[in-house]
């Protein structure tokens, strides 16, 4: 697996961004599925720095692990942030999403675009880390 | 990121220049309300911006939500395929009309 850490600040997700786009191109995902992963990503990022770090003031890097195979790219976040499943929030449904703007509860997006937007995404806490898991299926020629 | 506020008469366009995150939306919120408080008629130009996270749609929401308690008007320019996909999935595209160009979004927005 490779592995690079950012530090846990917005200023990180332009880099973070960039290099999810390199990861991509190696695997030779097309251009869309390349936008939904770095969407993916950056939502989930976002919730890491704002919430897991920032707010409550904890100053720490998190990592971002790749595997490229065959069949699938594999990026995994990895943070030091206190436990957070991001699933177990409430994600919005086809119901919410067919509402009118102005009655729209704001929050939940993001999940709900990262869920949308990669072939699996999963959640787990090991050692004391948070892993969020990202798999885009990666279509040969 | 970088946004730029043109007056054309009774018209503010938002030109928004780079990528929308959760580091640039505040700055691309704090232009857009201004926007909407100089005018009741916007336009947004996002033909510049290639990535805009869920972050951007909450500025978009809140944009569609001052405009429509003013009975105003706003409209999009230049939104990339991938940004109409995730307007799309998230139901906004609906709520929003999406045209080439500054100019057509002018012509648009006067006839009203």
């Amino acid at each position: 697996m490779e592995s690079k850490s950012f530090p846990g600040v917005v200023d990180s997700l332009d880099e973070l961004r960039a290099y999810v786009g390199e990861l991509s191109q190696k695997a030779g995902l097309a251009k869309k599925a390349t936008y939904s992963l770095k969407l993916a990503i950056d939502e989930i990022a976002t919730n890491i720095i704002l919430y897991g770090y920032e707010k409550v003031g904890l100053v720490a890097d998190f990592k971002v692990l790749s595997e490229i195979t065959d069949q699938e790219l594999i990026v995994i976040l990895e943070d030091e942030a206190a436990a957070f499943d991001p699933l177990a929030r409430e994600i919005p449904d086809e119901e919410d999403l067919t509402m009118a703007l102005e009655d729209r509860e704001i929050g939940g997006l993001g999940i709900f675009l990262t869920i949308k937007g990669v072939d699996d995404f999963s959640y787990e806490y090991v050692d004391g880390k948070n892993r969020n898991t990202f798999v885009m299926n990666v279509i040969k020629p | 990121m970088k946004v730029t506020l043109t007056d054309q008469e009774e018209i503010t366009v938002v030109e928004v220049t780079g990528d929308i995150d959760s580091k640039t939306a505040p700055e691309f919120e704090r232009n857009a309300k201004l926007a909407t408080e100089k005018n009741e008629k916007i336009a947004i130009d996002l033909t510049a911006v290639e990535f805009m996270s869920s972050a951007g749609l909450r500025v978009l929401l809140m944009v569609y939500r001052n405009i429509k308690s003013q009975n105003g008007k706003v409209i999009l320019v230049g939104v990339s395929e991938e940004i109409q996909d995730v307007m799309s999935t998230t139901g906004f595209i609906n709520f929003f009309k999406i045209v080439e160009t500054t100019a057509e979004a002018i012509v648009i927005l006067k006839q009203d």
